[in-house]
């Protein structure tokens, strides 16, 4: 009986348990093992990140030029790498327009 | 990417398959974190919550006794910038005492829509605030027990201040119960107020800063005016209530799980009602 009301009190914490454990799991891009000598490498200063839930939105933005390879964010940094494909010319208009519609502000860019 | 979407699709099966035990007052206050922070375009946010009220202290010999059980899960969108989109669907269960008899409920609780507009952003390297105000209307499409039969319109306004680790949010939204009655009673719930500050103070760690750990505390008032029947108030009903509510907030790029354990410091009952007790609340979000 004991055991029923702690089931039917907590049934919740094995599922909140898988999701923390599948949720831990997911991967960032890993810009060394995507870039080679061809690829451009761009930094810029990105304000108002403010936790790492703030990288995946606006990589997903930042992704979707097509020229872009892949994208990291770093909130503590405050610091976004895009990598570009080989012999793109991407104008970095085209880039801090996919950080504003990400809700944030483009500094200076580093690199 | 395939261990996001099963993590999503167990949400969603944890959402639904959760609903046939599922409350009535599901206005989701508690963890205000963010809410003056529109989302990314195009950002889709799933949130599944899991709930715990009680009510104790019977001030008659009756032993009234309540728990409430109540699980929203929301989906909201990043449509433009400054305009974010959400849906919520709660469902519930109250197990309540009386009289040494006990007596449950469960039920699918009103569908909720609000839009948020982003009104101001600063984003400095030093500070970032949010200033975002809500429109939202709860629909009366709940069950019989979870449902107020009425169109009830909320309007709220949420700020969200950042300055490195330290992050500041207020929240004030207004209720106005009981506009546009589908149901037979004559009954009129009373509008509610509420006031919610949360301060949260974050660390990040990981080699990218890919993870976040914020202790979180939140103050919350709450006044909820009596019921009336033809403009004559309802006695033993309405409230006010002041919470102290610790927690804590982890981040895992596209996944936050948080949670709350809601003191009640301070409330005042009209008329003869039982009292709040301890709650807490746990909650999920992944974002896309």
């Amino acid at each position: 009986m004991t055991a029923q009301r702690i089931f039917r009190t907590f049934w919740f914490i094995p599922i909140l348990a898988l999701a923390i454990a599948l949720g831990c799991g997911s991967s960032r891009p890993d810009i060394s093992a995507v870039a080679n000598e061809n690829n451009e490498i761009r930094v810029y200063e990105v304000f108002g990140m403010d936790c790492p839930g703030c990288h995946d939105g606006l990589e997903k933005l930042v992704n979707e030029i097509p020229e872009v390879v892949t994208s990291k964010a770093n909130w503590e940094k405050q610091r976004l790498q895009v990598v570009l494909k080989s012999n793109s010319n991407v104008d970095d208009a085209i880039i801090l327009s996919a950080i504003e519609k990400a809700n944030f502000t483009a500094g200076k860019r580093l690199q | 990417m395939k261990k996001i979407m099963y993590s999503v699709i167990l949400i969603i099966a944890a959402a639904i398959l959760s609903a046939p035990i599922l409350s009535s007052n599901v206005h989701a206050a508690g963890i205000s974190i963010d809410a003056g922070l529109t989302p990314p375009q195009k950002r889709w946010i799933f949130r599944s919550q899991v709930r715990f009220m009680q009510r104790t202290n019977d001030p008659t010999p009756m032993g009234r006794e309540m728990k409430m059980y109540m699980f929203p899960a929301v989906v909201a969108y990043g449509l433009r910038p400054d305009l974010t989109l959400m849906v919520r669907q709660a469902a519930g269960r109250s197990e309540m005492l009386m009289n040494g008899n006990s007596d449950s409920q469960s039920g699918l609780a009103d569908l909720f829509v609000l839009a948020k507009f982003r009104m101001s952003r600063i984003n400095t390297a030093s500070y970032t605030i949010g200033m975002a105000p809500t429109i939202g209307l709860e629909m009366p499409t709940g069950q019989d027990g979870f449902t107020s039969d009425s169109w009830d319109p909320h309007l709220g306004y949420f700020i969200s201040g950042r300055s490195g680790p330290w992050g500041l949010d207020l929240n004030a939204l207004y209720v106005w119960n009981g506009m546009a009655k589908t149901g037979d009673s004559d009954s009129e719930p009373g509008d509610e107020f509420s006031l919610d500050a949360a301060f949260a103070y974050q660390y990040g760690f990981g080699d990218d800063a890919e993870y976040a750990f914020a202790p979180v505390v939140e103050l919350s008032y709450k006044k909820i005016n009596s019921n009336s029947i033809n403009d004559i108030i309802v006695e033993n009903t309405g409230e006010s209530f002041f919470q102290l509510s610790p927690g804590f907030k982890f981040t895992r790029s596209s996944f936050i799980v948080e949670s709350l354990l809601q003191l009640p410091v301070w409330q005042d009952q009209e008329g003869i009602q039982t009292e709040r007790d301890i709650g807490f609340l746990v909650g999920l979000r992944f974002m896309y």
